[in-house]
């Protein structure tokens, strides 16, 4: 066995075995979709809470209720968060009151189921994402030691044949080996910490949508 | 995989994930330098042996007890000069008196034959004696100059275990035995390394393997066994170990390098 004088990045990824390298690939798209995961829920998230602040300045500046709605439905963008709930009740409300001779909590019921869908679907996309990020976060280290136990094992394997074994003849291959569980490590340690900060974000988004709803409820009950 | 209201991020996401993944990457592959933590190697060649070469073992016994050698090396050389004077200086004895014998035979014949033997017989002896004397000072110098001589050798050898090469050199100039002797030492060292000894038992049996090895340190054919140990797992072991010793140890000449190309080999697993 050679001695490993060249112990760069490159000759380790190289010279591990091929259980080794799959594993280490396996582990370099997951990072790469974790990570790409994390950017499109900090963006969504960030405008998800932009957006709700927006609205509620909208909605509590005591401005006309329907031309707020309005202003939502011709928009060209489809309204998102607390805008899209807003709509669902409003929709619902008028068209209940259209109708007429119907009871005050007939219309308030119908509009709260409206109102309650919309919001499991904004709850919905919000939530998208998070138990894949949660996934990588637990299992990939996993999957890195799995590749980092292969390879050291293949290195005392090889250590058998051998009848003066030396630490230099088993070092390459465990320096090799444990790279795939530094990047398990890699993978996993933001996964982890963006799974937690998103979920209590999520959490936050969603209480403000709830005290919203009913808030709004009580508005429409009184123009009654 | 990706929700319709996220469509607009995703590209600028996908690109700030392959750029984390880029700069991971690169502080990995430059910050940690990985090839600095490897200083140089030194890779220094060790033969360990089991048993000093033939001819080192000796000689240090000699230098602590110098006088021994001499007081035994006396006696050896004395009766092989003498017998070689001794007949030339009493062939001319016998011949006078003949002669004498021949021509008178009357008594003042006689005791002038005495009175020449007995001056001849005191020559013959100082003669004799000066010869032994000088016999006795060339014994002793050549005594010192073998003694210089071996003391040189000592010292070359010292030298050699010192340092190998440039006395290995020196010494192979003529082909010593005990150059032989020692790189036969060596290469049975080696081989004793290799071979697996659990399989020749706890005896130690005697094995005689004719190799010939190339003045590369190879082997030109495959061992031959002459004399087997009666174990055919432990010949085979032992032929083993001696095909995993190549290259041999050679010594630095090339005409003791040509020894070995029919070496006899008797060899002990479990040591001599």
């Amino acid at each position: 066995m050679n001695v490993a004088n060249d112990m760069s990045f490159f000759s380790l990824v190289s010279g591990a075995s091929l259980p080794v390298q799959i594993v280490m690939i396996i582990l370099l798209i997951t990072s790469l979709f974790s990570w790409w995961y994390i950017f499109i829920k900090v963006f969504t998230i960030k405008n998800a809470s932009k957006d709700a602040e927006q609205f509620e300045a909208s909605f509590w500046s005591g401005g006309d209720l329907n031309k707020l709605y309005d202003g939502l439905s011709t928009g060209r963008r489809k309204s998102q968060g607390m805008a899209s709930i807003f709509e669902a009740g409003f929709k619902e409300f008028v068209r209940h009151k259209q109708q007429g001779r119907m009871e005050v909590s007939d219309v308030m019921e119908g509009t709260r189921r409206a109102m309650r869908a919309a919001y499991n679907r904004e709850l919905d996309n919000l939530d998208a994402h998070l138990p894949f990020l949660a996934s990588v976060g637990s299992v990939s280290p996993y999957i890195g030691l799995f590749g980092t136990v292969w390879g050291i094992m293949n290195a005392f394997r090889g250590l058998s044949n051998v009848a003066q074994a030396t630490l230099s003849q088993v070092a390459p291959g465990i320096a090799e080996a444990l790279v795939a569980t530094a990047i398990g490590l890699f993978a996993a340690i933001p996964a982890v910490i963006a799974y937690n900060r998103f979920a209590s974000s999520v959490d936050r988004l969603s209480v403000r949508y709830e005290s919203f709803m009913e808030e709004f409820t009580n508005i429409l009950q009184r123009r009654i | 995989m990706i929700r319709k209201h996220e469509s607009d991020v995703s590209w600028k996401a996908g690109l700030l994930a392959f750029a984390v993944h880029g700069v991971l990457f690169v502080a990995m592959v430059l910050s940690i330098n990985w090839k600095a933590a490897h200083p140089p190697m030194n890779i220094t060649e060790v033969e360990l042996w089991e048993q000093l070469p033939n001819k080192s073992v000796p000689k240090p016994v000699e230098i602590k007890e110098p006088p021994k050698p001499i007081v035994q090396e006396v006696p050896k050389p004395e009766p092989k000069p003498e017998p070689k004077p001794e007949p030339v200086q009493e062939k001319p004895e016998p011949q006078p008196p003949k002669v004498d014998i021949e021509l008178e035979q009357k008594k003042k014949a006689a005791e002038q034959k005495k009175l020449l033997e007995e001056k001849k017989e005191e020559k013959k002896k100082a003669e004799i004696e000066k010869l032994k004397k000088e016999m006795r000072e060339e014994e002793l110098r050549q005594e010192k100059t073998a003694e210089q001589a071996e003391q040189k050798k000592l010292k070359d050898l010292q030298a050699l275990m010192r340092d190998d090469k440039p006395s290995a050199a020196q010494q192979a100039s003529s082909v010593s035995p005990s150059v032989i002797g020692e790189y036969t030492e060596k290469i049975k060292a080696k081989i004793r390394g290799n071979v697996n000894k659990t399989l020749c038992g706890d005896g130690n049996p005697e094995l005689r393997f004719d190799i010939g090895v190339l003045p590369t340190g190879e082997l030109s054919g495959t061992p031959k066994l002459v004399k087997s140990s009666g174990n055919a797992t432990c010949d085979e072991a032992v032929e083993r170990a001696i095909i995993a010793s190549e290259p041999f140890p050679l010594p630095e000449d090339t005409a003791a390098k040509a020894q070995f190309r029919n070496l006899k080999l008797k060899f002990k697993p479990n040591g001599e």
